[in-house]
């Protein structure tokens, strides 16, 4: 119960005048980071550290994690509206956000959404506090060798949520992952499948490759459609319904559980949380096949979850001193820039700041929904713009997205081909999601099936050894083989498809 | 295109702006490439440096890490930047050096593709344990790798990284065979170790120095011929009759190649004088990292005969594979 | 599947496995083990011929479904085909000007083709849009985000 003591100790210190200003300008700030698409909480975050050189440490922590959720949830509001992920985590809110805002739901979406992120962070922040150091030595369990297996786990979720054609989908997984693969092996340092460019050296930026197939790959269908509005929203009806109230309570419930969970994790990152609230959603519901034709429990689960995994994603970073994605690094960075040592003697040396940065996550979220709520008819309202300027306008954004990240006109190269290939592989019903996942897990999984195999000494049997790793392989390949082998059976979890 | 446009620009630079490049530089925020992962050795004085120069420098440092392939990545990134001072490197020998010296790894630079411009730190290597680890001592570790040749596992922070040729130099000098693991930085080594998944460590005394103050983990012996002062405690190679087992990391800060003299200079003041300001000296001995401040020829020297240093043992750790 | 949907998923699927046939000599020409455990080429030669395997499997799956006369056509013709072909075109076009005359004109012409080539005809609207979308924006985040984007000739 000391914790307790320190956190309202920290929750009055969150609330002073100063720090609350900060939250404020890093949820704003964050926010529009999501919504520009290609600028994630990695790239925002780094982007915007230096405006908080300026600040004391609390403070300038404080900011940096409401710019990390802010942006957490920034892209949110693209992806529902225009069909463009403003950051990886969420790419699975587009499946049903943008089918919702076809129907003229995009309120419903974003305010379900904007619930889901809140709940999902705050109940997350309060098992952050109850939890954090026993769950913090569980965290060590996972080696390489179960890092791999987390990673195979999260693959065979996609390819079993990839529907009509399962081979399709392992194709695309195998795919993604040699993709994954161009540039300098994460172990040896050779350079690989680089024919030489130069560009090719640092590999295939995810960034880009994302914004072709989601971005570019969907304004091109849109603009063979002849629409003259991307999609047709209704203002008025931002509130969701009753019965889409009842079918988001649940999903909101249990994403919150999975995104902190998976927060816990170093390594996992944001988007395999997201992946499996969907799955289970879709899984569990009484009529999937409305999933990825706008289900709004779809949206509420990764939403949820994707938030919930923000603030678990702290956990492994104040307890171990691991930071456990790019933009959890970035934070770890500000940290240390600030004199801090993440880690276990946080709590000891500096309970003071620890807590009032943790309590300011509550403030962060509260924030967050009540600067949210009211703007969603605000966001709504891009809707309106006319094709022509709408197109040219995300055309604009993914120039820059594509080009800023490495002031590489390569990358709008890599863009448009995807974009291209994004468009043929949707006119062809080409599963492309399972790419995208293999794409961001590939150079982690590589990197841990290979430490795994030097602690091994090259045998595979260490898997066996390992309880653990055994289960995560086991489990989802066997579900894997049953549909394979027995698509009747489950043709009808099967019936939609992830595109 | 590019290529031909950095050309034309750095040509541009150096002959017709010189004269007024020393008060125009910098004009916008410098960005500091860090070869190994957020929360590494490296990784910390970096972040340490960055914000005490940027005040000095007059604009804002970016540090970026661009971690994997034992720094690879991030040297070549490094090395082949618009060298027009906006981007800096930080450079660990001997890392720069095996990753040019190995054939296999076609190393995208060369030794000159840098220009090294200030050293910050000369960390010496360090064998840790977790706390509840039956290794004691140095002995009991080396007793146990005897018994069971290439069983016990020792990880390092990157395939040819000071760590990894130290971990062969104890392999020759005891004639020991350890099971060698290469994380990504110390931070991976730290889950890796304190997880009962590898059995001990080969890192550097920095970043590791509060947590043996804590008990977490335990400091066998410092490859070094003087203890370390932030380990008064523990033995070092030279001690236990290992004089040839003598391995540090340096790290500087480096440009690329063709950098105009004018930004080095003005890189150069900057970068020295934050390395001397009481609040690095401060913050990078809380962190357990002793200071090396070198510049100019004196660092140039040191670049150089680290090289042929490094030259030696890369050839025979390449010679093992 | 009609028949022109049947004829675009051969050939997607045979142009994957001819990439995995590619990536499968390539692995090799990197080692696949060493002293060390597994080399570069391990985990990309194995996972190529998983590609291979999954692609053949695949194009045998496509070939056994029956087929639906139809004259549905994959592609668009007319001006949907010319409404796609524009954005690429632009794209392309904007990505070859930037790296000549920097962002702020290539933006420039971008914006007037492609807003003008997607119906719109007031040429102040247009106008506006065009150079808020080039000179303003480069502005914005060049000065106040400090995201770098492609200078023009005259920033030296």
């Amino acid at each position: 119960m000391e914790s307790l003591g320190y956190l309202m100790a920290g929750l009055g210190a969150a609330l002073s005048f100063n720090n609350l200003l900060f939250a404020f300008a890093g949820c704003v700030l964050g926010t529009l980071i999501g919504v520009l698409p290609g600028l994630g909480p990695a790239a925002g975050t780094a982007i915007l550290i230096p405006l908080t050189f300026n600040l004391d440490a609390t403070g300038a922590i404080i900011m940096l994690c409401a710019i990390y959720y802010g942006a957490m949830y920034g892209g949110t509001i693209t992806s529902v509206l225009i069909n463009v992920p403003g950051e990886a985590a969420s790419v699975v809110t587009c499946i049903d956000g943008y089918q919702m805002a076809k129907q003229g739901r995009a309120g419903s979406a974003l305010a379900i959404a904007a619930i889901g992120s809140f709940v999902g962070g705050i109940v997350a922040t309060i098992l952050l506090v109850a939890v954090a150091a026993p769950l913090a030595s569980l965290a060590l369990k996972f080696g390489p060798a179960e890092f791999f297996a987390l990673m195979v786990a999260g693959l065979c979720l996609v390819v079993g949520l990839a529907g009509r054609n399962i081979l399709a989908a392992l194709l695309m997984t195998a795919l993604g992952l040699l993709l994954s693969l161009i540039g300098m092996d994460p172990v040896r340092g050779a350079p690989r499948f680089t024919f030489g460019i130069e560009e090719l050296y640092d590999g295939i930026g995810f960034v880009p490759v994302v914004m072709g197939l989601f971005g570019v790959g969907e304004l091109l269908l849109a603009a063979e459609a002849r629409q003259t509005h991307l999609i047709q929203a209704d203002l008025k009806k931002w509130y969701p319904t009753r019965d889409e109230w009842r079918r988001s309570s649940g999903a909101i419930g249990r994403g919150t559980v999975i995104g902190f969970v998976l927060g816990l994790i170093p390594g996992v990152g944001a988007i395999v949380p997201t992946f499996m609230a969907y799955v289970l959603e879709k899984r569990i519901s009484k009529n999937p096949e409305r999933f990825g034709k706008g289900a709004i429990e779809g949206v509420a689960s990764a939403e949820t979850a994707n938030n919930a995994y923000a603030n678990g994603s702290m956990v492994p970073l104040l307890a171990l001193g691991v930071p456990s994605s790019p933009t959890i690094a970035v934070l770890m960075g500000a940290f240390i820039v600030n004199g801090l040592t993440p880690g276990p003697f946080l709590f000891q040396e500096k309970p003071e700041l620890v807590w009032t940065v943790i309590a300011s996550f509550f403030v962060g979220n509260v924030l967050l929904l009540i600067l949210n709520l009211p703007l969603v008819g605000l966001w709504a309202r891009l809707l309106k713009i006319p094709f022509a300027y709408l197109c040219t306008g995300v055309l604009i954004f993914c120039i820059i997205g594509a080009y800023g990240l490495k002031q590489s006109l390569f990358d709008v190269w890599v863009m448009l081909g995807f974009g291209v290939l994004g468009y043929i592989l949707r006119k062809l019903d080409f599963p492309i999601a399972p790419a995208i996942l293999a794409l961001i897990l590939g150079p982690m999984m590589e990197k841990s099936l290979r430490t795994t195999l030097e602690i091994s000494g090259g045998s595979f049997a260490i898997f066996l050894d390992r309880p653990l790793a055994l289960a995560l392989l086991a489990v989802p390949l066997i579900v894997l083989a049953a549909i394979a082998l027995r698509p009747r059976a489950f043709a009808n979890l099967r019936q939609t498809d992830i595109e | 295109m590019i290529r031909r446009r950095t050309l034309i620009a750095a040509a541009g630079a150096t002959a017709l702006a010189a004269p007024a490049f020393a008060q125009n530089f910098p004009r916008k925020a410098v960005q500091m490439i860090v070869a190994f992962p957020a929360g590494g050795n490296t990784d910390i004085g970096a972040r340490i440096l960055a914000s005490i120069a940027e005040k000095d420098l007059g604009q804002p440092i970016t540090v970026v890490n661009k971690g994997g392939a034992g720094g690879q990545i991030g040297f070549t990134e490094g090395a082949r930047a618009r060298p027009d001072g906006y981007t800096v490197t930080f450079i660990n020998l001997p890392s720069v050096s095996t990753i040019v010296l190995d054939p296999e790894r076609k190393a995208a630079f060369k030794m000159d593709s840098f220009v090294p411009v200030v050293n910050q730190v000369l960390d010496p290597g360090v064998v840790w344990v977790k706390a509840d680890s039956p290794y004691k001592t140095f002995a009991d570790l080396l007793d146990a790798a005897k018994k069971a040749p290439g069983k016990i596992s020792a990880c390092t922070t990157g395939i040819l990284s000071d760590d990894h040729l130290a971990i062969l130099m104890v392999d020759d000098a005891a004639k020991v065979n350890f099971r060698i693991v290469h994380f990504e930085g110390s931070a991976q080594q730290l889950t890796g170790v304190m997880g009962g998944h590898v059995d001990c460590a080969f890192d550097n005394v920095g970043g590791i120095v509060k947590r043996v103050k804590s008990g977490e983990l335990r400091a066998l012996v410092v490859t070094d011929d003087q203890r370390s002062k932030f380990l008064p405690d523990v033995p070092t190679t030279k001690e236990l009759g290992f004089p040839s087992v003598i391995s540090s990391s340096t790290r500087g800060i480096a440009v690329p190649k063709g950098t105009p003299a004018d930004a080095i200079k003005v890189l150069e003041t900057a970068f020295l004088k934050a390395i001397n300001n009481p609040e690095h000296i401060k913050k990078m001995d809380e962190q357990g990292l002793a200071l090396k401040p070198m510049v100019g020829a004196e660092y140039a020297k040191y670049y150089a005969d680290s090289h042929a240093a490094a030259t030696k043992y890369t050839e025979w750790a390449l010679k093992q594979r | 599947m009609s028949r022109n949907a049947r004829r675009g998923w051969l050939v997607a699927t045979a142009t994957m496995m001819a990439i995995c046939v590619f990536a499968i000599w390539q692995s090799l020409l990197l080692s696949l083990t060493d002293r060390l455990g597994p080399g570069p080429g391990f985990f990309s030669f194995w996972l190529s011929l998983l590609g291979v395997l999954f692609a053949g499997l695949l194009i045998l799956d496509v070939w056994r479904k029956p087929v639906i006369e139809s004259d549905e056509t994959l592609f668009p013709r007319g001006e949907s085909a010319f409404r796609v072909l524009i954005i690429i075109g632009a794209v392309a076009g904007a990505t070859l000007l930037m790296g000549w005359v920097g962002f702020e004109l290539a933006m420039l012409v971008f914006i007037a083709v492609l807003t003008f080539a997607l119906g719109e005809r007031r040429w102040y609207a247009i106008g506006l849009f065009a150079i808020a979308g080039s000179f303003g924006v480069y502005y914005v985040f060049t000065r106040w985000l400090d995201v770098l984007l492609p200078p023009g000739p005259w920033a030296a």
